[in-house]
């Protein structure tokens, strides 16, 4: 018996070794990257090395296909278009040195700049974007950007399979030489090539191995870094990109982004200095708000409520402009969210420098703010133009999170003492949560918005009649002119005022009630310098620093 | 004997195929899709990606896809990953995961049973009341309470040990320590309680009677028969642990695969959703199918059961 067990007890262990080392890297993973964490104390003085995190594996380096941050704070490093956001957020001259505008605003004409090159050398050349935007377009890339590209002639049809590739204005009559149609004159396009989705890539290299985005070996970029190595969902290493037209600017030698997707953890990282830079975990916010790492900058978005303008009450506009007036967005950033939010009164948020050098938010005013006497008023003028006795039942939906929570709560409070109204709450799943938002099923339902491209008509095109980002059944033909007036105007003076009068008027029908406007708040440690957040765009590392 | 063993095999594999049909039914039973994003949803780019993903396709034409990457082992690229297909999330996050379990079981089953034993046999003494205050405590501490605890006073404020990550063997000692904790308890637990038992019996009386050594009597006799019901539970545990645990590896950023349990719900990444029940669910099985055979060897009560069963 006594051997029968120490056979079986073996055997069972022989098995279970066998599968460990069947699977090849098993054995070998630790050693290598103990390599790669000691070299972090044995690396030479001089040598400049900032740690940061990336928070999980980017989506992907295909320019085309990542469209999310963890993508974009890498892409935007390693790569860089035709523009790229400068220190006061405005796209400036990048790797084109010349951008020539045609009168009627349609037709651009970028040249490359000399000596730009790409990281193994080979020089950068107008095919390389065209190569990269009909990559973009192509139905078959199936890229989530793509619609950042429906300005340009002929690129909806052809992404959406009703056109082909020689029809999209954009065209490379010599190496050094881009030149992009436009359908109507756009006063954002500088800002919107800025996106990762517009970066070139490099024909050659593509056509050779199509998947040379997805390791370190065969990438190949042509930004201020490169892709020194890719260890996927541990970590990856830049180091200064040589090639870059711009190197001299570049101050760091080496970017090693850890994956560390808990942001407790990582700002435990950053506590005993194994990261440079981490996001200030909300829940932690409010005790790092006296500490001098902490810095806070404008990200364009906010956070907001969705009326369904279907379903009663809120078929009533002076409805639902009293519950807009019912909520105290100071008190929610004050004594809910507490991580140092601006409070919306206008649904276009800060970082918007008009013709005349003013902030578009303080130029168009406050819209909408707390004021419980009017708000009663209105509520109790929409009920007797409906005809309410009673008010129907209002449920408030919000997608599952501690956070949407304390934040439906505080307006149920709100709504309870400033109009005497009861309101259920109710959560779902995040996914399910979209699905059904999507589809006009909630009254009254919780939402957020991030700009794609740094202007105020990105937010406000959201809301005309047959957009995808509606979700509120809203429709106004006013609107929509307004709207469709914007996006024609070629002078800048009348433009803005013409964005203005969108938010105000969209404020006033109020399908929406914003609450507050998003921010960045990170923790740097003292010495790093020169990192750039812009309210709209992407990590920039180019003139980073670190003593 | 091996008739028994084919027979547990065929079931283990219906078993698997139930499970693998079951997920595929409560998958697409989840309202949303891969594509409902807040910011983007063109419904034009969310048609070609539908397309490319070939979830276009009629529901059961979808299904027989999905049990032809059963058979093949090739559940395709993931959605929300478009670079990666399945099968390597899978190779790359599973031996990490592996590593870490292997390390966890190892330390709590030695722990565990040296804890469980001396409690025993130190029966209402200090060691006992010490190992089983240790139990109760370790079992009703949350393993990532434990983590973030430990993160905090050895990592952040002593600065003995590295935080997070899973790069060197020094990065391993915390995640170990917190996940090993609340499996250590259990086994200690249950080597006391049926240690406890098994030293009444007359033939332990019997062999300190005969004068053997108390060491020989504890490790060669007593333990031996003590340890069934750790046996039991080693399965589900084994397989449990092995295949990654989303917080533990969460909190210390180890790249196993357990958060693509979670995340692929959450994203409704539907290839990662299937590669990874499947796979779970698989190994599950499979351990429990060897915690019963090896059953049949430890206790000949059960093989004899079992014999007369077949014929």
């Amino acid at each position: 018996m006594k051997k029968w067990i120490k056979f079986v007890l073996f055997t069972a262990l022989l098995v279970v070794l066998a599968a460990c080392t069947a699977n090849e890297e098993a054995g070998k993973k630790p050693e290598a990257e103990t390599g790669g964490k000691d070299s972090k104390d044995n690396k030479p003085a001089e040598e400049k090395v900032l740690y940061l995190n990336n928070g999980e594996e980017p989506t992907s380096f295909d320019p085309s296909v990542g469209f999310n941050a963890v993508s974009w704070s890498a892409l935007n490093n390693l790569m860089e278009g035709l523009t790229r956001l400068s220190e006061d957020h405005l796209a400036e001259e990048a790797s084109a040195e010349k951008i020539d505008v045609s009168e009627d605003g349609l037709t651009y004409t970028f040249t490359i700049r000399d000596g730009a090159k790409w990281s193994n050398g080979d020089p950068l050349t107008a095919n390389d974007f065209l190569f990269a935007w009909q990559h973009m377009l192509d139905p078959e890339t199936a890229s989530p950007a793509a619609f950042l590209a429906y300005f340009i002639e002929g690129a909806e049809d052809y992404n959406t399979g009703e056109g082909t590739v020689e029809d999209i204005g954009i065209e490379a009559p010599d190496e050094k030489t881009f030149v992009v149609k436009l359908t109507a004159p756009n006063e954002a396009f500088l800002n919107i090539i800025t996106n990762p989705s517009f970066f070139p890539i490099n024909e050659k290299v593509a056509t050779d191995n199509p998947k040379w985005f997805t390791e370190a070996d065969s990438f190949v970029s042509n930004g201020p870094f490169k892709l020194a190595s890719w260890d996927h969902d541990v970590k990856f290493v830049f180091e200064k990109n040589e090639n870059y037209w711009d190197a001299d600017k570049v101050k760091l030698d080496k970017v090693n982004w850890e994956m560390v997707s808990d942001s407790t953890t990582a700002y435990q990282m950053y506590q005993s200095d194994e990261l440079d830079s981490t996001d200030v975990p909300s829940e932690i916010a409010e005790d790092l708000k006296d500490n001098p790492e902490v810095k806070l900058e404008d990200q364009a978005g906010l956070y907001f409520f969705r009326f369904n303008t279907s379903m009663e009450p809120f078929t009533n506009k002076k409805i639902r402009r009293a519950f807009g007036e019912a909520v105290n967005q100071e008190d929610i950033v004050e004594f809910v969210t507490k991580n140092g939010e601006k409070p919306a009164h206008g649904f276009v948020s800060y970082g918007f420098i008009g013709p005349d050098g003013k902030e578009f938010r303080e130029s168009a005013g406050d819209l909408v703010s707390f004021n419980p006497e009017e708000a009663k008023k209105l509520l109790e003028e929409g009920m007797k133009e409906e005809g309410y006795t009673e008010l129907p039942k209002v449920t408030l939906t919000y997608s599952t999170s501690d956070s949407h929570q304390k934040i439906a709560v505080a307006l149920q409070s709100m709504f309870k003492e400033n109009l005497g109204v009861d309101i259920e709450l109710q959560n779902v799943e995040a996914g399910v949560f979209l699905a059904d938002q999507k589809e006009f099923k909630y009254q009254f339902s919780r939402s957020s918005f991030l700009h794609d491209y740094a202007d105020p008509v990105n937010a406000l095109e959201s809301f005309i009649s047959d957009s995808s980002m509606n979700r509120t059944t809203w429709s106004n033909p006013d609107y929509d002119k307004l709207i469709e007036a914007v996006k024609n105007e070629t002078d800048e003076n009348k433009r803005w005022t013409l964005l203005q009068q969108a938010d105000t008027m969209l404020m006033d029908e109020m399908p929406v009630i914003p609450l507050y406007y998003y921010n960045q708040s990170t923790l740097e440690k003292p010495g790093v310098t020169g990192i750039l957040r812009h309210p709209v765009g992407y990590l920039d590392l180019k003139y980073a620093d670190k003593e | 004997m091996p008739l028994y063993i084919l027979k547990r095999f065929i079931m283990m594999i219906v078993t698997v195929l139930i499970i693998a049909t079951l997920t595929f039914v409560l998958m697409r039973a989840i309202p949303g899709s891969p594509f409902d994003e807040e910011r983007t949803s063109n419904p034009t780019i969310q048609a070609n990606l539908e397309k490319f993903y070939k979830l276009d396709q009629p529901m059961p034409i979808q299904y027989l896809n999905y049990l032809k990457s059963i058979v093949t082992f090739d559940y395709g690229p993931s959605i929300k990953k478009p670079n990666e297909s399945v099968n390597t999330l899978l190779a790359r996050g599973f031996p990490i995961s592996f590593e870490l379990g292997m390390a966890t079981i190892i330390v709590a089953v030695i722990s565990g049973i040296i804890l469980g034993t001396f409690a025993a046999l130190r029966h209402n003494g200090i060691i006992d009341y010490g190992a089983m205050t240790f139990a109760v405590v370790g079992i009703s501490i949350p393993n990532f309470v434990l983590a973030t605890l430990l993160i905090q006073q050895v990592a952040v404020n002593w600065h003995l040990l590295p935080p997070a990550t899973w790069s060197s063997p020094k990065h391993m000692i915390l995640p170990i320590i917190a996940l090993a904790t609340g499996p250590t308890a259990i086994i200690a637990r249950l080597t006391r309680a049926s240690m406890l038992e098994v030293l009444t019996q007359d033939y332990i009386k019997m062999a300190r009677a005969k004068g053997l050594s108390p060491f020989r009597i504890v490790a060669r006799h007593a333990l031996r028969n003590a340890l069934m019901p750790v046996v039991t539970i080693m399965g589900t545990m084994l397989a449990g642990i092995l295949t990654g645990t989303f917080v533990i590896e969460k909190i210390f950023a180890i790249p196993g695969m357990g958060k693509y349990f979670v995340e692929s719900i959450n994203n409704r990444d539907y290839p990662v959703i299937m590669g990874s029940t499947v796979f779970y669910s698989a190994f599950l099985v499979f351990m429990l199918f060897l915690v019963d055979i090896v059953y049949g060897f430890l206790d000949p009560r059960i093989k004899l059961h079992k014999k007369e069963g077949e014929v």
